[in-house]
């Protein structure tokens, strides 16, 4: 079998990618949901990755929906690994084509590794695999988080990125107890971000966001090393809306400041297109009401819910020194002169990397 | 010593809670008649897909050796009415599971009802349903399908009006009398009893004779065995530039994406929304839809810029999945026309699901 002629997109690191490849590298006839943005993100990481890219999925929906039945919609290798094996599988893969290509085996050239796991997957089970993968600097891989804020495929059970207060399987909302979902959700790519000094890139998007999604996993790709990217796709079966809503239910995320579009790149902090419009004050965040109201998983909420939800938000904007990145309101320093400080890389072989 | 079972066939997540309390009720209900009873959700279509249609069944059995022998079935048999929530699913039906595209009465024993909720008239709805060798009847409960979401759930009386009609047509299975005696105890009870005998009332049942529908084209699937999978559970990749086309999502659909192509300012929005990747780009920039993978999400529709470019048009008034850009291409026209007539007969494009 021959593999058909392909242009690799060029694509280099761009802040402004205006031309996007035609063709899909992950194409219709997958068991999704009507509206599912998770599914979405798949395709935008597919078409900007390109066809010399290698993928692995741990179970989720994006696995069980893509691959079941004898049947796929993934032009791209694609191979399923366990629940929690994301940034192993990640790092075994990467670890394979470099051992390969060193003895010759295939050609020396750049080939994408790509690891996805979901909020489950990779913010519950998968964070010690995840952060073991980003420990390890001498291979380029990137780890995508689809994050839809339950354990969607086995029908919505709550998991750590489940917003506070939505009803899951769960945690239903009962006449006693209201609120049965306590936790608030953790800010995975913060997290990774701060305990991972040698990962090379992090960056948190929203399927809403098109371009910007595509810009970081671009670049994600292209600086090398292990770095991870985070998204954030509404789900219209879990979160109980209409369908059509999804795009804009993602967009409206950011408008009211619930998901912040930032990166990381070498230790450079940076916000985009809204969210650094919102950090300069240019524009104002919506109210989160305007969000929560418009999800079943929401319905029970009852304004001192809301009041409550906002407060939160609002602290992340207003008190934090990174708004809504890292929890930090106080720190004894001023800010860091600047050193220009390099630190130098590892020389291949040593151990000290 | 029989079982008899209800199929209720629906929209996936839309209408799973819709379904449980039917098959719930029936059931208990016919344990009022000291019968015996049991609810089973088929195992191929959980998880749910929103929209992908899905079957729930109430086994009702004399007995309860018999009950037994149904419940370990993976669909039962003797189904006596197919309850069929949203009138659209009466064109074929396909699961997220791999079956292929099945007729809405594949299942229905002979002599069997098969009931939709539909405003729909008889004629129109045999276009789509697959004759059968025996006679079976067809029954019309008028309505709009009932849509809910997940937590939220859409209590507007479709359940027991449902409830009501399948007492008519099922001739003792369930009696009326003891789904109102259910009912009393529930929360409403009065109300219940209303929507009961309206549901009793209101269905319109019709004779269909053997031979009479449309043709059946039903091929079943022809599964792989074991000798002719590929080792390791290898699936072949889709070549770039081609589709998934073991599964086609078009069955999915209640409400399909209209595009007025004069309108069109070819901003590629609709492609890039795309979940489905159903947009295919034609030589002067406008964007043909695909209708086979669309499932009629609305995405598109919702991010179009230009007001009345793209409309979700109830998928009740199409036959078939053609793409539409070629009538454009031939005739601006002639494809206007059509656009104006399906629109005219769909009574204006679907504002909504019904879910928040």
């Amino acid at each position: 079998m021959t593999a058909p002629e392909m242009t690799i997109p060029d694509l280099e690191i761009n802040r402004r990618l205006t031309i996007l490849p035609m063709q899909e590298f992950y194409t219709s006839g997958h068991r999704t949901c009507q509206g599912c943005e998770s599914a979405l993100v798949m395709r935008y990481m597919a078409k900007v990755a390109g066809p010399r890219t290698l993928v692995t999925g741990t179970t989720g929906c994006m696995y069980v929906a893509n691959t079941s039945y004898n049947s796929t919609p993934w032009a791209l290798p694609w191979a399923h690994t366990q629940l929690g094996s994301a940034g192993s599988s990640a790092v075994g893969t990467a670890a394979a084509l470099k051992a390969l290509m060193r003895k010759g085996k295939i050609p020396d050239e750049r080939i994408n590794v790509i690891a996805f796991c979901s909020d489950g997957g990779g913010g519950d089970m998968g964070l010690a695999t995840l952060s073991a993968a980003l420990q390890d600097t001498r291979y380029n891989l990137l780890i995508l988080l689809y994050d839809n804020e339950s354990y969607a495929n086995t029908d919505i059970q709550a998991s750590g990125m489940t917003p506070w207060g939505a009803v899951t399987a769960f945690t239903p909302s009962g006449s006693q107890m209201r609120i049965t979902h306590h936790r608030w959700k953790k800010n995975v790519p913060a997290l990774l971000m701060a305990g991972h000094p040698t990962g090379r890139y992090f960056a948190n998007a929203s399927s809403g966001f098109g371009m910007d999604l595509m810009e970081k996993v671009r670049t994600a790709l292209d600086v090398g090393g292990p770095t991870f990217v985070q998204t954030h796709d509404p789900c219209p079966k879990g979160w109980d809306f209409d369908p059509r809503m999804s795009h804009e239910l993602a967009i409206l995320a950011v408008e009211c400041g619930i998901t912040v579009l930032w990166d990381c790149l070498e230790g450079e902090l940076r916000y985009q297109g809204l969210t650094r419009q919102q950090v300069d004050g240019a524009v104002k965040r919506r109210p989160v009401a305007d969000y929560l109201r418009r999800q079943g998983r929401f319905a029970h909420f009852a304004d001192d819910d809301i009041d409550f939800f906002q407060a939160r938000i609002d602290e992340m904007w207003e008190d934090w020194i990174l708004p809504g990145v890292l929890r930090i309101k106080q720190t004894p320093f001023g800010p860091r002169p600047e050193s220009g400080r390099s630190v130098p890389e590892p020389t291949e072989g040593g151990n000290h990397g | 010593m029989s079982a008899g079972a209800v199929d209720v066939t629906y929209r996936g997540v839309f209408q799973k809670n819709l379904a449980g309390v039917i098959t719930k009720e029936l059931v208990k209900a016919a344990r009022r008649e000291d019968k015996f009873g049991g609810t089973v959700a088929r195992y191929g279509d959980s998880p749910e897909r929103n929209g992908i249609p899905a079957k729930q069944f109430a086994v009702i059995a004399s007995d309860m050796a018999s009950l037994q022998v149904e419940m370990t079935k993976y669909e039962p048999d003797n189904v006596v009415v197919v309850a069929v929530m949203d009138d659209t699913l009466a064109k074929g039906i396909e699961s997220w599971a791999w079956y292929g595209v099945r007729p809405i009465n594949l299942n229905l024993a002979p002599g069997g009802t098969l009931l939709v909720i539909s405003r729909q008239d008889p004629a129109a709805l045999l276009k789509w349903i697959p004759r059968r060798p025996q006679p079976w009847t067809l029954a019309i409960l008028p309505g709009e399908p009932s849509f809910g979401g997940l937590w939220v759930y859409n209590d507007d009386g479709t359940d027991y009006r449902t409830m009501g009609a399948i007492a008519r047509v099922t001739d003792g299975l369930v009696s009326l009398e003891s789904l109102i005696a259910q009912a009393a105890g529930t929360r409403d009870g009065g109300k219940r009893e209303q929507q009961l005998r309206e549901g009793y009332e209101a269905v319109q049942l019709h004779q269909v004779a053997a031979g009479e529908g449309a043709e059946d084209t039903y091929v079943p699937v022809q599964m792989p065995d074991w000798t002719q999978m590929r080792e390791g559970l290898v699936v072949p990749a889709v070549e770039v530039g081609r589709t998934n086309e073991l599964f086609m999502k078009y069955t999915t659909r209640t409400a399909r994406p209209l595009i007025k192509f004069d309108a069109c300012v070819k901003c590629q929005i609709c492609y890039t929304v795309c979940p489905d990747e159903c947009f295919i780009p034609t030589p002067e920039g406008h964007y043909d839809v695909n209708y086979d993978h669309c499932c009629g999400c609305g995405i598109c529709a919702q991010s179009c810029p230009v007001s009345g470019c793209i409309e979700m048009v109830n998928e009740a008034v199409f036959d078939g999945n053609e793409p539409l850009h070629g009538v454009y291409e031939r005739d601006p026209a002639a494809y206007e026309e059509l656009r104006a007539e399906k629109l005219a007969k769909a009574g204006g494009p679907v504002p909504h699901y019904g879910i928040y």
